[in-house]
């Protein structure tokens, strides 16, 4: 359903004025701005060519865009994932489960998550993880699903801190997951339940085929937009140096004091991320809004 | 009444049997106060008695949506207790319908019909859907299978409940005030259908404030106000003759 729009002259003044005042600005950065526009630097830090192999290979900011698409995608998995059962948790009749998903979301949620990230990150790499021996591992797999691996979780040699790094973000993300997962259960009404019970299934068989069903459906929304979420938390990683987006922004301007620029072409490669999954959520919410 | 006196100790055994069964919302306010009563296997007991009298929650008490504070419930011979697999089995007997429907919007028709014989049953969805055609064709909305709820009528969606109930194969059916949310054109075409459960030989309870239905198809009526039977009695007794004046009273007022 389409609103017709009107224009009255009102409208016309005020973009007329805006289109001005964006001219000025415009106008003043070009001509005024104390700063020396160095854009055609920017693209052989997105690709180069590789004169050893011979042909075009990624550079700084493309290899940081690959890792912040890695770690979100594997982030968001295991926060779907973690935040389903915290959730189903939140809602249990056991005291005990309640109570401890209660707390871990609370705690995760009143918490600044460059701390958690901090306190995470040195208690996983540094203590946790090694013991795993994942580069270890890693190395003894055939060459096959070494290949995999490294098309799946990057370089094999810095495996564990990126190991460490989803694990973190997808700990403090599936905190709000789960808070979007207990809303959309509980937002299936009551009566619902009671007709799968007078037909005689068990509460796990209504759990899966009558209240989840719906309950999905109803988040699906808000998730992708937990979703958007993650991929912009991701930049947080930076400060534990995983050379995600934002990361190599920082050694990228540090080397080339080209601070508008490379931040301008960060901001552009996080919303080739981050629109697309914006334009599937309002996809998403009106399809279900017709349905 | 002797008509059917051939056979009549397997017709007279109650399937339900209610002793004295108390509920309280709250500490002081009864919803069910001392209430009995028996349902003979194959017979009608409709449920009256002004909004508020606890008939819905009596009603809901028999398969265990509400929880009975004293008192004991005997189903087709099984306890309604804690034991959650009593509970099962009972649930499984007993099918019920609700006033709005309560239909699963995310299936379709065929599929709210199939849904419990192939979890509960056990059935291949071949079996299952064979079943459901059948009892959609019963209760006359055979054309509407593939169609989810939300684009059928209100009179429709409450047939299509029934089918759904009646896929299990119950030995009890409950309605709960089943025509109340309907628009009064599509009253007709439910009751139809609960007649000709009845005259089936479905053993059912019903609450209903159709007063002429009731009078037609229940074999006894009991009579509630207040969370307490005021009166049960065989249908053309309690109608012609009521003992009780809260009961005249009442058919005074509704009649």
């Amino acid at each position: 359903m389409h609103k017709r729009v009107f224009y009255t002259p009102l409208d016309f003044i005020l973009i007329s004025l805006l289109l001005a005042a964006a001219g000025y600005v415009f106008y003043r950065i070009a001509f005024h701005l104390d700063y020396s526009w160095n854009w055609h630097v920017i693209p052989q830090y997105l690709f180069r060519y590789d004169v050893e192999r011979g042909r075009w290979v990624s550079n700084y900011l493309i290899d940081g865009l690959v890792t912040t698409i890695r770690l979100s995608l594997w982030a968001g998995i295991l926060a779907l994932v973690l935040g389903f059962f915290f959730a189903v948790m939140r809602l249990s009749s056991s005291l005990f489960l309640r109570l401890f998903a209660r707390c871990y979301i609370e705690l995760m949620r009143n918490l600044p998550p460059v701390v958690i990230i901090f306190l995470f990150y040195f208690f996983l790499a540094d203590q946790f993880l090694p013991l795993l021996h994942l580069e270890q591992v890693v190395s003894r797999l055939p060459p096959p699903l070494q290949r995999i691996e490294e098309f799946l979780f990057g370089d094999p040699a810095i495996l564990s801190p990126f190991v460490s790094a989803m694990i973190t973000l997808a700990a403090f993300e599936s905190a709000y997951v789960a808070e979007i997962f207990r809303a959309g259960i509980e937002s299936v009404e009551n009566h619902q339940r009671e007709a799968a019970y007078a037909l005689g299934l068990k509460n796990h068989q209504t759990m899966r085929h009558i209240i989840l069903p719906q309950a999905l459906i109803r988040v699906l929304p808000p998730l992708s937009g937990q979703l958007i979420s993650l991929i912009k938390d991701s930049a947080i990683v930076s400060v534990i140096s995983i050379q995600e987006l934002t990361y190599q922004g920082t050694q990228l301007m540090a080397s080339t004091y080209m601070t508008i620029e490379v931040w301008t072409t960060i901001a552009l490669l996080y919303l080739l991320l981050t629109f697309p999954c914006s334009v599937m959520v309002s996809y998403l919410e009106s399809r279900f809004a017709r349905s | 009444m002797n008509e059917n006196a051939s056979g009549l100790k397997s017709q007279v055994q109650p399937i339900v049997v209610v002793d004295s069964i108390s509920k309280s919302f709250t500490h002081n306010v009864k919803v069910l106060d001392n209430v009995s009563t028996r349902v003979t296997k194959g017979d009608v007991l409709v449920i009256i008695g002004p909004s508020g009298s606890g008939k819905s929650t009596f009603l809901r008490c028999l398969n265990g949506l509400e929880d009975i504070d004293q008192g004991t419930i005997l189903i087709d011979g099984i306890p309604l207790d804690d034991h959650e697999k009593n509970r099962l089995k009972i649930r499984r007997e007993v099918g019920m319908v609700f006033q709005s429907f309560h239909l699963f919007p995310h299936m379709t028709v065929l599929e709210n019909v199939n849904l419990a014989q192939k979890l509960v049953r056990k059935k291949s969805k071949i079996e299952a859907t064979q079943l459901s055609k059948d009892l959609l064709q019963k209760v006359g909305v055979d054309d509407k299978a593939a169609v989810y709820p939300n684009e059928l009528s209100g009179g429709q969606q409450q047939r299509v409940a029934i089918a759904r109930a009646l896929a299990l194969m119950p030995k009890i059916m409950l309605f709960d005030e089943a025509t109340s949310a309907l628009d009064p054109e599509m009253i007709g075409e439910v009751l139809d259908v609960i007649r000709d459960l009845a005259n089936d030989g479905m053993t059912m309870v019903v609450v209903t404030h159709e007063m002429g239905f009731a009078r037609e198809v229940s074999d006894r009526v009991l009579f509630m106000e207040h969370g307490c039977v005021i009166e049960e009695a065989p249908t053309e007794r309690f109608f012609q003759q009521p003992a009780q004046e809260r009961t005249r009273a009442f058919l005074r007022k509704i009649l």
